[in-house]
């Protein structure tokens, strides 16, 4: 088939037009951070400096350099991927990047994973009883769900687990083995499910509520097919396309903002709490890392995106 | 990238798996050390904040220690072999060295630590004067040793020689100093001077703040923002642990049972492991949850859950039971200051204004309530006392008057009223905080408190920092008229605190107040270069008194340190004076709860 | 005015009056904005700084809600906050509103070409940096501004009213009736104002409602994280002080700053609910991603 055979072609131009979008979204984050943030000068000078070591301090940060220089400076970093050393403790970007995303990976992966078939789950059970009850509880409980606030979750949740019943560990990540995990990952886990319920199942439930009435299905129900094939096959089959483009596009966001608010709040060394540190710092070799790999997840995911779109139906993006 | 990210799981997964067969196999005894906060960088040219300083000081040497649990601190001698030579006019000083080896590391020829020598302590000095360095303590020795300041000016060669600090062999070091320096010995018991292989510097670089390789008692295994690993340091060879000579007193110490310790050589530990945990609430929970650490520093606020009285200090019953205690007091102080740069309400060119702004800060110290700080955010662990000199200090005053820190608000009032503040003309302060729970609560407190001696509420201005950096800026560059400060002594000396006083210190230095009194100035070189003594003591004491005279801060309270640990674990804790040298003679007993 | 816009109204009005949950949603509503109309006459909440009390004093005739850890009076302070969330809420939700109204109408009205391509490349840009860093990094280079927080949601909380503004404009911009004003030469400009908007009003009406609990729910994460509400009190700032005083056995201060919160958010979203299904109902509900 003609559209398959430029799909190299096609990912290549998708991925050169992303590139004014890559220069776009650290030219913002640079000039916000390195041009406004916070100034590490005075975090990391002695107890009783003067003017002129200050003038050094500031000078070896390279803050008394010229903004062009030093944006210029880290697009050449970043193409050659040498991401620099963070100004708070001097570890390398790549090996603490290296340490914390697998953290991070591992801490959403449970909730997110859970989340999404759970909430796959209820929203098939509330669009095939459109407008029966079990419709009206689920929701009910799905509205509840999104007027939640998730700082509020968290500390409910860590009262809860943590302090009252003593059942999980109420921060940290002593994690050196399975069961560790476990007893780590619990309490972030249900905090996530909780705070992205809600919004999940609304969004397949009107999904799937929608390709309920198509013809195949109607089709299927009248030859007799069980409940569960239905929804399975012919249902969730048809829109697959909107359920999967929903979950590509929460992966770049739960990597850094998702986890960003739990990582702090539990005192989990990922790579939320050290971008979150290194915002309120200014630890800029840090957060420009974060950002440059952020975009690059941005861009990887809406190219893959397009690309199954293309794949499940090609009429898609002949414009 | 789904894909990859589910392959990198797997292997994280097995990694996981395998690490923890391998560790179930040996039996260890393991210490898990609970501080309050994350040291950023463990170079110890950075290692100024107490956490850092924990783990600089056991995994490097620094030439003095002190005593494990003499109190009032007293020094002694840790990489040095005893306290220095010092000639006649107390300007040349000789340290001779004990035999030591760096912990293997690959940075050394083969891989095994070679011996620490005087050349060591050379370059572990010098380069807090190299700007490559991003030193914290160059302020420690700055115009203090001979031709210091002039080598890092010159370009820092490392080949150059320093006059006033050289090897004389390899075990004898030579300092010459300027001028008279009493805490030069001190200043070499901190971990800012502790003692680093030029190799790993050199190999390193930067990472070498994450990558630490010393002579201390232990040497690191892992470190993230949670917490550090560390093993003890087969190279680190000391004379065993001597109980009297560390000022062992059986009527304060024989309830630790630390006797059976006499003797031993230390570390006696196989693992230590240091948790850092900010959030009072999870400290506590992992602590009598009894699965995570095993000491806990009390947060004040959950004073009550194991205080049956404060004054005099009682434990519980069953705590006393269930647990090891031991009471100290901060070596460190807590007050407000003024940016006395600010003309509204500082120095003035007029004598008049400069009056009537000093009848006003005394009046918004007379308005401030220290007992309701200590009640609400203490839980009345705290001491408070006037000026700047707190009580563990030899030179402080208990015969200093208290009306600096009582409340009376009636007085305040009177003031404003006789020195023509009313509220129109009473300036717009701004208060700087960090931007925590704890310290916008204390900001709320204390307007309050101006509003009920009829302060405008609006005239007292928030400014909340997101970070210690931004608020220490803040304070710096002048843009606070009002802050908090917490600030600890790094050797238990008044003149760690006096120096913030002192005019030619002022911002970006240590006197964030801006204070400027040349009487002051003058008295405070005088005493600058006293040895202890009685002279010494009367001139801090003048010191001390013209702050308080002049309304420069509002305080101080000092906080009472309440330590649990478990019983199993023989130990005094201690974190004060910036250190942390009683972890290498903790030893644990039984397995973990 | 065109006859679509007056619909609009009209369907709102249908809908809430034959819907039991969207009236009694739009009852709490009001109530709240009750609640903070009482705030800003100074009827209520004016106290909410004062130490009118004893630390953490339980519920009594004095204090409904008991006290804070400083003494002060909690239920004040969550009337208070009411007017605080409104107050970010709804200029948040106007600014956001107007932005993406304008930006997503001419670049919509535009068609494809460079004022097209620029807005998506700024879209597409602002989307693509993670949420709370984009936000935290905002309020942070707003340093200290009294509305840096505000300012910081407004630059990000737009571009998804731009977007959905420029689709419908695409749309509505082929209808015959915009040919007849184009024919009879009014602006381009003049168009997008007078013909183009007001006939995309009921998107602009449920994302405005959206971008409100939106605001009000990462203003609790900001304030929570200490970069938020500064000189002021909010539902943010009492959970944060609820989340420590948990750990003394508190659970006030939490509970009613919490509980104000879901009540407004809940009412908002139920709300919501019924403008997309009396406006538009069948859009695919494409809510905001949970970000507080």
């Amino acid at each position: 088939m003609s559209h398959q055979a430029d799909l190299p072609a096609l990912v290549l131009r998708r991925l050169a037009g992303a590139l004014p979008l890559i220069l776009g979204v650290t030219l913002i984050s640079f000039l916000l951070t390195v041009h406004f943030g916070p100034d590490q000068t005075y975090a990391l000078i002695g107890k009783n400096p003067t003017a002129a070591e200050v003038e050094q301090l500031r000078s070896e940060l390279g803050y008394d350099q010229p903004f062009v220089v030093r944006y210029a400076d880290y697009l050449k970093r970043l193409v050659t991927l040498d991401l620099g050393h963070a100004q708070a403790t001097g570890e390398s970007v790549r090996a603490m990047l290296a340490r914390t995303i697998p953290i991070s990976v591992l801490l959403v992966a449970p909730g997110f994973i859970l989340g999404t078939l759970l909430a796959l789950g209820l929203a098939a059970l509330a669009a095939w009883h459109q407008g029966g009850a079990l419709d009206r509880i689920i929701s009910a409980v799905s509205v509840v769900g999104m007027s939640l606030s998730l700082v509020v979750i968290l500390i409910g949740l860590q009262a809860v687990f943590g302090v009252w019943l003593g059942w999980f560990p109420v921060r940290g990540w002593a994690v050196s083995g399975p069961a560790d995990y476990l007893h780590h990952v619990a309490v972030p886990t249900m905090a996530f499910v909780i705070a992205t319920l809600g919004y999940n199942v609304r969004f397949f439930r009107a999904v799937l509520a929608a390709e309920m009435t198509s013809e195949q299905v109607r089709t299927a129900r009248a030859f007799g097919v069980g409940p569960l094939r239905i929804m399975v096959v012919h249902v969730m089959g048809s829109s697959l396309l909107p359920i999967v483009t929903r979950i590509l596009f929460s992966l770049p966001l739960l990597v850094i903002s998702g986890s960003l608010l739990i990582e702090s709040h539990f005192g989990i060394p990922g790579v939320g709490r050290i971008t979150f540190a290194a915002i309120t710092s200014g630890d800029q070799p840090v957060l420009m890392a974060v950002v440059g790999l952020s975009a690059l997840l941005f861009v990887l995911t809406v190219t893959v995106a397009d690309l199954l779109c293309r794949l499940v139906d090609p009429r898609v993006g002949q414009r | 990238m789904p894909l990859r990210q589910s392959r990198l799981l797997v292997c994280l997964i097995l990694l996981v798996l395998t690490a923890c067969e391998r560790e179930a196999g040996q039996p260890q005894s393991v210490y898990r050390h609970a501080i309050d906060g994350v040291p950023g960088s463990l170079d110890p040219a950075h290692a100024g904040n107490v956490y850092a300083s924990t783990l600089v000081v056991n995994i490097f040497d620094t030439l003095y220690r002190y005593r494990y649990l003499a109190r009032p601190y007293e020094l002694a001698p840790n990489l040095a072999e005893d306290f220095p030579e010092v000639s006649e006019d107390g300007l040349v000083f000789t340290f001779r060295l004990r035999e030591a080896r760096f912990a293997d590391d690959p940075v050394f020829a083969d891989g095994r630590g070679r011996p620490v020598t005087a050349d060591d302590v050379v370059f572990s000095i010098r380069r807090h004067f190299d700007p490559a360095t991003r030193s914290q303590g160059a302020w420690l020795w700055r115009d203090r040793i001979v031709g210091l300041d002039d080598w890092g000016r010159d370009g820092a060669d490392p080949a150059a020689e320093i006059a006033g600090l050289r090897a004389l062999d390899d075990r004898t070091v030579r300092i010459e100093l300027t001028r008279p320096y009493p805490q030069l010995v001190e200043t070499l018991a901190m971990a800012l001077s502790a003692v680093v292989p030029s190799e790993a510097v050199a190999a390193h670089g930067r990472e070498f703040a994450v990558r630490p390789v010393g002579s201390g008692p232990f040497r690191l295994l892992s470190l993230d923002e949670t917490r550090a690993v560390l093993a003890p340091n087969p190279n680190f060879k000391r004379e065993p642990l001597d109980l009297v000579a560390e000022g062992f007193t059986p009527s304060l110490h024989a309830r630790y049972g630390l006797e059976e310790l006499d003797g031993q050589r230390y570390p006696m530990i196989d693992r230590l492991e240091v948790h850092f945990i900010p959030e009072p609430a999870s400290r506590w929970n992992s602590f009598f949850s009894g699965r995570e650490v095993d000491n806990l520093m009390l947060p004040p606020e959950q004073a009550v859950q194991v205080l049956s009285s404060v004054r005099p200090l009682v434990f519980q019953p069953q705590i006393e039971r269930q647990f090891q205690t031991y009471v100290g007091q901060e070596t460190g102080l807590v007050f407000y200051g003024f940016n006395m740069a600010n003309p509204d309400m500082g120095h003035h060119d007029d004598p008049a204004r400069e009056r009537d702004n000093r009848a006003l800060r005394c009046a918004i110290r007379e308005a401030f309530d220290w007992q309701a700080r200590n009640e609400i955010f203490y839980q009345q662990l705290g001491e408070i006392y006037p000026g700047v000199i707190p009580p563990f200090l030899r030179e402080y005053d208990a015969a200093l008057p208290r009306d600096s820190i009582d409340h009376d608000p009636a007085a305040a009032r009177r003031h404003l009223a006789e020195n023509g503040w009313t509220a129109e003309r009473l300036p717009s302060l701004v208060y700087g905080f960090e931007s925590t729970v704890e310290r916008r609560q204390m900001f709320e407190q204390f307007r309050a408190q101006m509003a009920a001696v009829g302060y405008p509420s609006e005239k007292i201005r928030p400014a909340g920092f997101g970070s210690f950096g931004e608020y220490h800026r803040a304070i710096i560059n002048g843009e606070v008229d009002l802050f908090l400060i917490g600030w600890t002594l790094a050797y238990p000396d008044a003149h760690y605190s006096l120096q913030m006083f002192y005019g030619p210190n002022a911002a970006p230095g240590a006197n964030l107040f801006n204070y400027s009194n040349s009487d002051f100035d003058a008295l405070f070189r005088r005493a600058s270069t006293l040895s202890p003594g009685p002279e010494r003591t009367e001139l801090y004491r003048t010191l001390n008194r013209m702050v308080i005279d002049d309304c420069v801060v509002i305080g101080s309270l000092t906080r009472t340190r309440v330590h649990l640990w478990h019983p199993r674990v023989r130990m005094l804790p201690d974190r004060e004076v910036l250190s942390g040298f009683f972890l290498r003679f903790v030893d644990v007993q039984g397995p973990a709860s | 005015m065109s006859t679509l816009a007056l619909q609009t109204g009209q369907r709102i009005r249908d809908r809430l009056r034959h819907d039991a949950l969207g009236l009694i949603a739009l009852t709490v509503v009001v109530a709240y904005v009750g609640i903070a109309v009482g705030v800003w006459l100074g009827l209520w909440g004016a106290e909410w700084s004062a130490l009118s009390g004893p630390g953490w004093a339980s519920p009594s005739a004095e204090h409904w809600l008991g006290t804070n850890r400083l003494g002060q009076d909690i239920l004040a302070r969550a009337l208070a906050s009411t007017a605080t969330a409104f107050e970010i809420g709804v200029l948040v939700a106007v600014a956001t509103t107007v932005l993406g109204a304008l930006a997503g109408g001419l670049a919509g009205y535009a068609g494809p070409g460079k004022v097209d391509d620029t807005l998506l490349w700024l879209i597409g840009t602002l989307e693509a940096i993670p949420f709370y860093l984009l936000v935290a990094a905002l309020v942070f280079a707003l340093g200290g501004h009294p509305l840096a927080m505000h300012l910081a949601m407004i630059a990000t909380f737009w571009t998804s009213t731009a977007r959905l503004v420029r689709a419908e404009t695409q749309r509505i911009r082929e209808l015959p009736f915009i040919e007849a004003a184009r024919v009879a030469g009014l602006a381009p400009r003049a168009i997008v104002l007078r013909h183009v908007l007001p006939n995309a009003a009921h998107i602009l009406l449920v994302q405005g409602t959206l971008v409100f609990m939106a605001a009000i729910k990462v203003e609790v994460v900001l304030s929570f994280l200490g970069i938020g509400v500064q000189d002021s009190i909010s539902w943010g700032v009492m959970i944060a002080e609820g989340a420590q005083d948990i750990l003394a056995g508190q659970y006030w201060n939490f509970a009613a700053a919490s509980l104000f919160l879901f009540g407004l958010v809940m009412a908002a979203n139920l709300l919501a609910d019924q403008l997309q299904d009396a406006l538009d109902p069948r859009s695919l509900d494409s809510r905001w991603q949970p970000h507080g």
